[in-house]
């Protein structure tokens, strides 16, 4: 995991969460997204995950479901040495 | 007074838990006892809010004794729905789910309804109830825990995370719920998983990396994804693991089910459903491609997408948009996602001289009215949206 991938994570997360005025609790690479502490739900996560392909460029579920559980799995997935927000 | 017996497609067995409480048939004798008194007192046609499983279940006993009609509603303020005519006596209405806010409603005959239901008649299988109480699908659930005298848990309005801990605590056996739910849903599980027995799917289309992920996880459990069309229910389940269904099918049908392809679209002939049309086939509306000996679903010949087991017309949704104010031109398309199958995200262009976070203020009211599938999730101020060749807006995402 790259620590680019995880800033990138955090800070669309914090977006998703302020657009429906929640904030988050600290992040940190082994925070889960579904079933812990985040106040999202799945369409957010949905949603987390489309805007990580437009900022990135990469389509890591391009072949189907991959599991994942943390912020730290769901960076691992990405490429690194692709720079945040290249468009 | 004593315990009057149950209704024949209700087992005495049976089990409700919900909100940590757990009734049987004598509690839920008592509210129908109870229901039953309103309903005669109203005649006709009742409605039930949503106030959770133990008191569905009470209202359908009830309103069978009494013979009217059921309406089961979605929200607690229900919107106004145009209502079928129709003869009195019991019946249950469904709110149908889609892109605008106003349901249309589905009268069910209980006994076909009751029809429907296969397998599953064992006592001790614990479900898990991960549709809503008053969907078509989740009724399916209700009445097959009901008839089996099985335990049923259930948590109305938990997402998927709530739902996996529940599964966990009460040893769930049994799960039916779309491929998003169970995206979610092992996306929640921690190490601790159900011993489960029985993994169904239904309501989308099922990918073949995800019925993997369900087979390596539980890998002692039976299988199977279900195809249902709107007007037909459910059709046929495919048991072998692999996406789509045995090409096969579409010459010999399946389960006495006839299965054709006209243009590409899947058409489907059922004894059980009273279906219209040409010759007793109807066109559902899928699409299909043959591959190999497979064929597999390839979209909506509508342009409907699917979003977390929801069927949304992003042009419905694109008109929304055009109606606010300040909004000169909108762009609404499906983005795909492994989670939900798909979201809807937009492009909007701002008409001259209107301030993006007032514009964005009014698109937000506008779209809260819209079930949350519905609502374009990204919101991307364009200065200009391009044309296709023929001079249509180009809608990516959709089949």
């Amino acid at each position: 995991m790259t620590d680019s991938m995880f800033a990138l994570i955090a800070e669309e997360l914090a977006r998703i969460a302020a657009d429906k005025g929640e904030t988050l609790p600290a992040l940190d690479p082994d925070t889960r997204f579904l079933g812990g502490d985040l106040p999202i739900d799945s369409l957010d996560l949905a949603t987390l995950l489309v805007v990580l392909e437009q900022r990135t460029g990469q389509d890591p579920f391009r072949a189907g479901f991959v599991q994942f559980n943390t912020i730290g799995e769901l960076a691992a997935l990405y490429r690194p040495g692709v720079p945040a927000g290249a468009a | 007074m004593s315990l009057r017996p149950p209704p024949s497609w209700l087992h005495p067995g049976v089990r409700l838990i919900e909100a940590e409480r757990s009734v049987g048939w004598g509690e839920i004798a008592a509210q129908a006892d109870a229901f039953e008194a309103a309903f005669r007192a109203a005649g006709g046609r009742v409605a039930l809010p949503p106030r959770g499983v133990p008191a569905l279940v009470a209202a359908l006993v009830a309103a069978e004794r009494a013979g009217v009609e059921l309406r089961l509603s979605r929200r607690t303020t229900a919107a106004e729905a145009e209502i079928p005519h129709h003869e009195p006596g019991f019946a249950v209405l469904l709110e149908t789910s889609g892109t605008t806010g106003a349901p249309k409603l589905i009268r069910h005959d209980f006994q076909r309804l009751r029809g429907r239901l296969r397998g599953a008649t064992d006592p001790d299988a614990r479900w898990l109830l991960a549709y809503e109480p008053a969907a078509f699908a989740g009724l399916q659930v209700i009445l097959t825990a009901l008839a089996a005298g099985a335990t049923l848990v259930s948590a109305p309005g938990a997402g998927a995370a709530d739902l996996a801990r529940l599964a966990v605590r009460h040893a769930v056996t049994h799960i039916s719920a779309t491929p998003s739910f169970w995206r979610a849903f092992l996306l929640a599980l921690d190490g601790d998983a159900p011993p489960l027995a029985a993994v169904t799917l239904g309501g989308e289309v099922a990918d073949q990396p995800l019925l993997d992920r369900l087979a390596e996880r539980f890998p002692t459990a039976k299988h199977r994804h279900i195809y249902a069309s709107t007007e037909a229910g459910a059709l046929f389940a495919v048991g072998d693991g692999k996406a789509g269904f045995p090409a096969a099918w579409l010459d010999g049908g399946i389960d006495g089910v006839g299965l054709r392809l006209r243009d590409g679209v899947l058409e489907v002939s059922s004894p059980r459903a009273m279906l219209g049309g040409d010759g007793g086939w109807l066109s559902t509306g899928d699409v299909v491609e043959v591959r190999g000996d497979r064929a597999l679903f390839a979209g909506r010949l509508d342009g409907r997408v699917n979003v977390g087991g929801i069927k949304v017309s992003p042009e419905v949704v694109e008109q929304v948009l055009l109606d606010v104010p300040g909004v000169r031109d909108a762009l609404v398309q499906a983005a795909a996602n492994p989670v939900t199958g798909h979201i809807l995200t937009a492009l909007v262009v701002p008409a001259p001289g209107v301030e993006e976070a007032v514009l964005r203020a009014a698109i937000r009211t506008a779209v809260a009215d819209l079930p949350s599938a519905a609502r374009p999730r990204l919101v991307t101020m364009t200065g200009s949206i391009a044309l296709g060749a023929a001079g249509k807006k180009t809608r990516k995402g959709t089949a």
